[in-house]
């Protein structure tokens, strides 16, 4: 792969966007996704310094490759404006060596990580992947193969938008976008907005998606203890047993643990005709 | 079809699986609901592989990676749970019960694999110091894809193609009782997913907004979508009340913005 000065300005960016999408290609324990942004980096890299004949060059592009060896981790979607940014850097920096100390490179890429994860990660893990399931997954309850296809067109549209834009904010305006979104509370109002409409999901999905009833009755079967429950509050016992669920995660019980009593307690519960 | 055809097919939907979120950024073709229905459509039992899948899609919602966190593998657990429904005829509630432990399994077998692969990238840091710089890369997308495929495709085929016989012998045994009491297990699993989702999502002074949906669903009969929908009406009109006026676009698109400037 050649990668010249003249690539054009959408060329750049479409790569940016599918080697964020490939971040995630060598995770590792040690330092997660650095050869994964390496790779991202590579096509400016290259570009910056073509001529490995020249041993300044050479030794440049060595430093630049082993700068982006270093521990980095962050949502492959908002990576795009990180890596955007990097590169602009990058670029910077070959024009004129001595335009910064090349350690701010790293250390932007390192204070946006967290602030970009945790707003990636409530964003597509915590809302959209929620949403798009919770939809995806009451069609096919009903049987309907919509549900796994509308999960995904819910799931790619915001993903590539976000990649798409954030790649083309970061390279172009980086650093001047960074301040704006440091000093603003834009963050904080997408953390808000996801978190409000994520919890709303969820109760819904609570409601929706459980649907454990008893079939416990009195007086020989003319009160059924179901039909007492739904006049106060329909899908009582989905609640009850989420709540009951939320109370031991906050106990601290242990995964593995849940499992096994929600195998064993569910099959218990059945038994003793508690619950269908 | 014969069995190693199958294990064949049931591995390569693993390995698509695997490499959305290697390739592809975790666009979501790995969730259990699709990663199922595919096995399904494979084997050629579509609606099988979609009750599985919703089934384990509901346990799999509360698993979130974040970070460096590896939980429950549940793709690998839907995918297996759902080849074992396909090929022996298991109830979706029975399938589910398979998935539990293989993706139980499948966490360990990643908590390993990732610690292993850090060899990479010392390889990758030779390489850039010996100046083979293609070499350095490739280590990332040509040697991070081939292993981490095979992580996945070794465990799905072999398990497909040697436990099949074992599943079916244990699937015939199940008694009535038991199905039904697994059908039971699987509502518990379900509320199980949901509260790890809570427990990720809920932030202090936000358990309102929770019951709000809860309410909406369970007294008012509406869907999941609808119930969505009115969340995002809400939290936009919330947001503007809690950080001042201006909305999302707004503030990302004027550079001169300022929430505490009066609009005049």
């Amino acid at each position: 792969m050649a990668h010249t000065k003249s690539d054009s300005l959408n060329k750049k960016i479409s790569q940016f966007f599918w080697r964020s999408w490939a971040i995630q290609d060598s995770w590792n324990y040690e330092r997660q996704m650095n050869m994964g942004f390496l790779y991202g980096i590579v096509p400016t890299l290259d570009r910056c310094y073509p001529d490995e004949s020249d041993p300044v060059q050479l030794e440049r592009k060595k430093e630049a490759y082993r700068r982006h060896m270093a521990f980095y981790n962050c949502t492959p979607q908002t990576s795009a404006f990180v890596l955007g940014l990097a590169a602009s850097m990058e670029e910077e920096l070959a024009e004129t060596s001595d335009a910064f100390d090349p350690g701010a490179v790293n250390a932007i890429k390192t204070s946006l990580m967290g602030p970009l994860s945790g707003i990636g990660d409530s964003f597509f893990q915590g809302t959209i992947r929620v949403i798009a399931f919770g939809l995806g997954v009451a069609l096919a309850q009903q049987g309907s193969m919509m549900g796994p296809v509308l999960a995904m067109v819910i799931s790619i549209i915001p993903s590539v938008l976000v990649t798409w834009f954030g790649a083309k904010l970061g390279y172009q305006g980086g650093r001047e976008y960074l301040e704006k979104l440091q000093s603003g509370d834009l963050m904080d109002r997408v953390m808000y907005v996801c978190g409000i409409v994520g919890l709303m999901a969820i109760g819904g999905m609570v409601a929706t998606l459980i649907g454990a009833t008893t079939p416990l009755t009195f007086s020989e079967g003319s009160v059924v203890i179901q039909d007492i429950l739904d006049t106060i509050l329909p899908n009582m016992i989905p609640l009850a047993l989420t709540g009951a669920m939320y109370a031991l995660i906050k106990r601290n019980v242990g995964s593995g643990w849940l499992l096994v009593i929600s195998i064993f307690g569910g099959i218990a519960l059945s038994v003793l005709g508690i619950l269908v | 079809m014969s069995m190693f055809v199958n294990a064949l097919l049931v591995g390569l939907v693993s390995v698509f699986c695997i490499l959305d979120s290697r390739l592809l950024g975790r666009l979501n073709f790995e969730q259990p609901l699709v990663g199922a229905t595919l096995v399904g459509i494979v084997l050629g039992d579509p609606m099988t592989g979609l009750a599985v899948g919703a089934a384990t899609e509901m346990v799999s919602m509360g698993l979130v990676q974040v970070g460096a966190a590896v939980p429950a593998d549940m793709v690998l657990g839907g995918i297996i749970a759902s080849a074992f429904a396909c090929l022996t005829g298991a109830t979706a509630e029975t399938a589910m019960t398979i998935a539990v432990p293989v993706a139980v399994l499948g966490q360990l077998l990643g908590i390993v694999f990732r610690s292993v692969i850090a060899v990479l990238t010392h390889m990758a840091d030779r390489e850039i110091e010996a100046g083979n710089f293609r070499a350095a890369y490739r280590m990332h997308i040509v040697v991070g894809t081939i292993l981490y495929s095979l992580m996945y495709f070794i465990p799905t085929f072999l398990a497909v193609y040697v436990g099949t016989d074992l599943v079916q012998s244990v699937v015939d045994l199940i008694p009535a009782w038991l199905s039904a009491g697994l059908g039971v297990s699987t509502k518990l699993l379900t509320a199980y997913g949901l509260a790890l989702l809570i427990s990720l999502s809920l932030k202090k002074g936000m358990a309102a907004f929770l019951i709000l949906g809860f309410l909406l669903a369970s007294y008012l009969g509406l869907s999941v979508i609808a119930v969505s929908a009115l969340g995002v009406v809400l939290a936009l009109v919330l947001m503007d009340l809690k950080f001042g006026k201006g909305g999302l676009a707004l503030a990302a698109a004027d550079p001169d913005y300022d929430p505490l400037e009066d609009d005049e």
